[in-house]
Formats: C-alpha cells, sequence, structure tokens
C-alpha cells in the first residue's frame, strides 16, 4: 500500500528541487541579459552578439515555462490534499456515526477503531494499557452490537459502502474509472 | 488570554495555505543578499555587485511570482491596503489579530516596502557601476592590476563628461534607501515576533518549512 503522506513529502522535497533550479536559473539568467545588454549597445549586429541574445532568450522561456509548471503542480498538489482530508474527514466521520448506531461506549468506540486498523487484540491492550482480556471480551462485545461474526466482518462492513456499485469485474480486465 | 489563542490557532482548520517553495526561497536569498551586502561585504567591491546582481535575478522571480504564483502567493490576494494594515495594527495591539491566507494587510504593505526599497538600491547601484555586470567589473580590475590603466582613463572620461552629478546623487540615494531598508527589516521581523505571540503560532516556521499550522 502507498503512504500518500509519504508521497505528499517527496512532492514537496521535489517542488522544493524545482523551485531551487528556478533560483538559481534566474541568477544565471541575469547575468546574460546583462552581458547580452552591454554587447548589444557596443556592437549591436555582431553574431556573437545575436547568438548570445538568443541563448538568453531561450533561457528566459525556459524559466517561464518552468514556474508556469511548478504552479500547476503546486495547484494539483493542493487538490489532492484537499480531496485527501475530505475523504478521511467523511470515513471518519461514517465511522463515528455507525459506532453510535450501534450504541457503542466510548471505550468500544476506541477498540473498535484501533480494530479497524488492522491491529489485533494485543496490540490494541498495549496502547490502551490494558489486559489483552479485556479487549478481547470488548471485541467480542463490539462485533455482538455490530451483528458481526468476527473482526473481517466488521471491517468490511464500512469497506461495502465504499464498494457500492461496483460490481465485481471479471477476472484480469479490471477498469479504473477515474473522473 | 489562552482562550484568544486557542481560538486564534483553531478558527479556521487548513484555511491557511503553505507558503510555497519559490516565496520560501526567495524570501530567505534575499534577506541573505541584503544583510550580506549591508554588512559583510565592502561596497563597491566586486562580490558587493556579485550579490546585488543575484538579487536583482530572485527579486525579478518573485515579482514574476506575484503574477503567475499560486493564490497566496500572487499581488491579487495582498494588494496594498493602508486602511486595512491600520485597523490589523490595532487588532494586533488589543492582542486579537486575524489570521489571513495570504500576508496580513501590514506585512503586505512591509513586503511591497521593502521591494520597492530593494528595487530603488539595486537600480542606483546599476547606476553607480554604469550597468556594468560584475564579470566585466573584475575584467577591468584584472587589467588595471596587469598594468593596463586604459580602462581608468576611459572611466575618468566620462564621470568628467556627464553624469558626476547624477553618480553622486545615485550614490547617496544608494545610502539612504539601504538604510532605510535595514531599519524596515528590523520593523519586520520585530511585527512577525509579536504577531506569531498573538496567533499563538510560529509564523517563521510556516516560511522556513511551508506548513503554517
Amino acid at each position: 500500500m502507498i503512504d500518500p503522506d509519504r508521497t505528499q513529502a517527496t512532492e514537496r522535497r521535489r517542488q522544493l528541487g524545482l523551485a531551487g533550479i528556478m533560483v538559481l536559473q534566474c541568477v544565471a539568467a541575469v547575468f546574460f541579459v546583462g552581458d547580452v545588454a552591454a554587447d548589444l549597445v557596443h556592437a549591436p549586429l555582431a553574431g556573437h552578439s545575436v547568438l548570445e541574445a538568443l541563448v538568453t532568450a531561450a533561457l528566459v522561456a525556459g524559466i517561464l515555462l518552468n514556474a508556469w509548471q511548478l504552479r500547476r503542480t503546486i495547484n494539483r498538489m493542493r487538490a489532492q490534499d484537499r480531496a485527501l482530508g475530505a475523504a478521511r474527514g467523511d470515513l471518519a466521520r461514517i465511522i463515528g456515526a455507525q459506532f453510535e448506531a450501534w450504541s457503542l461506549t466510548p471505550a468500544e468506540r476506541d477498540v473498535g477503531l484501533l480494530a479497524l486498523k488492522g491491529l489485533d487484540a494485543a496490540e490494541i491492550a498495549g496502547i490502551r494499557g490494558a489486559a489483552p482480556s479485556t479487549v478481547r471480551a470488548q471485541l467480542t462485545r463490539i462485533y455482538s452490537k455490530a451483528g458481526v461474526s468476527g473482526r473481517a466482518q466488521f471491517a468490511a462492513w464500512f469497506v461495502e459502502d465504499l464498494l457500492d456499485g461496483i460490481s465485481a469485474p471479471p477476472a484480469g480486465t479490471a477498469d479504473r474509472q477515474l473522473s | 488570554m489562552r482562550q484568544h489563542i486557542e481560538s486564534g490557532a483553531h478558527a479556521a482548520p487548513g484555511a491557511v495555505p503553505p507558503w510555497d517553495p519559490v516565496v520560501r526561497l526567495t524570501h530567505w536569498s534575499l534577506a541573505a543578499a541584503v544583510l550580506a551586502n549591508a554588512l559583510l561585504t565592502k561596497p563597491g567591491a566586486t562580490i558587493h555587485v556579485w550579490i546585488g546582481w543575484a538579487a536583482m535575478a530572485v527579486l525579478a522571480l518573485r515579482l514574476l511570482w506575484g503574477v503567475i504564483g499560486p493564490r497566496e502567493a500572487r499581488f491579487a490576494s495582498f494588494l496594498p491596503d493602508p486602511r486595512g494594515a491600520l485597523s490589523h495594527l490595532v487588532d494586533l495591539l488589543r492582542g486579537r489579530p486575524q489570521d489571513h491566507a495570504s500576508h496580513n494587510p501590514a506585512g503586505a504593505l512591509m513586503a511591497y516596502a521593502l521591494w520597492a526599497c530593494l528595487a530603488v538600491v539595486i537600480g542606483t547601484g546599476l547606476v553607480m557601476t554604469d550597468g556594468k555586470s560584475p564579470l566585466t567589473i573584475s575584467e577591468e580590475n584584472a587589467a588595471v592590476a596587469a598594468g593596463d590603466w586604459s580602462v581608468l582613463v576611459a572611466k575618468d572620461r566620462a564621470d568628467d563628461h556627464d553624469d558626476e552629478g547624477a553618480g553622486e546623487i545615485a550614490e547617496e540615494v544608494h545610502e539612504v534607501v539601504a538604510n532605510l531598508m535595514l531599519i524596515l527589516a528590523v520593523i519586520h521581523v520585530a511585527g512577525v515576533a509579536v504577531e506569531s505571540r498573538a496567533l499563538g503560532r510560529n509564523l517563521v516556521r510556516g516560511m522556513v518549512a511551508g506548513r503554517r499550522r
């Protein structure tokens, strides 16, 4: 599974790198521009200065393109950030509402959430500083309140909603539809 | 007081976008360039001119980014607004400044003032060096050191003829505005410190690491 936070961090580093290169390009370009300007004043039509002017124009155009690209990357990443936040918030809200509907106690909610995150009874007990037997009893009560047979069905309860409307595709032809 | 800080920090979660890398890099490069040229390099030295030219490039990039950058980096989101700046300062003195997605109105005015000062200092610097790039200057210096004084003669003649007065005015403006810029920078830092305290979040962290909460 790809950790979205880690890809975001990588993306951020990449952006910083791009920006750094852009600053360097600008510093380089300004010296070229100064040189070209001086050359054009002293010897307007010498082949040397015309060529230099062309190179400088290309460099400046490159900087502009780079800036434009970076701006698009930044905007796209922010949109992803927002979507991810919204999805997380939504899922948390849905889980909270469902726990409420099953009338779980606060302790059971905490345990249920940890169980959904994939921790087993011993790990949950370690985090909560409780005895494993207590956690196991809580899990049993949660499953019975939810009317599920066990952990797998409990987790599937929430995933099922997300998969709503997606019929099981024939093997090997998993089409991804992205809007 | 504690309550205010809490509400200030959590009033609108996620409403403050992070500073993008171009804003951060240009900010610190310009700060470093200004400090270096004001305090470390010798006025008129080749390195002083090198740094000035680099600062010119970085300033140009920041101004370009103010047109095509992401929203909170664009001038349109922090247009100069003296009245807004004043009321922000009043709020600040009362200890209840508002959060802003871009620069706050007072900070925006400071940014414009610093950029204007920088532009004037760079412009007068160019006048003082006849717009010669640092490469040319070091070449000339090398020539003089090697015994070829023709450059100096040409320079003297140019000075005698036309812009003796203009050069002196430029020098005067260069120094005065550079000092003004340093004073503004001190006020800027003080403002950031006061605002960070009042908002209960470190504004400097946002300018270093990007994330603003």
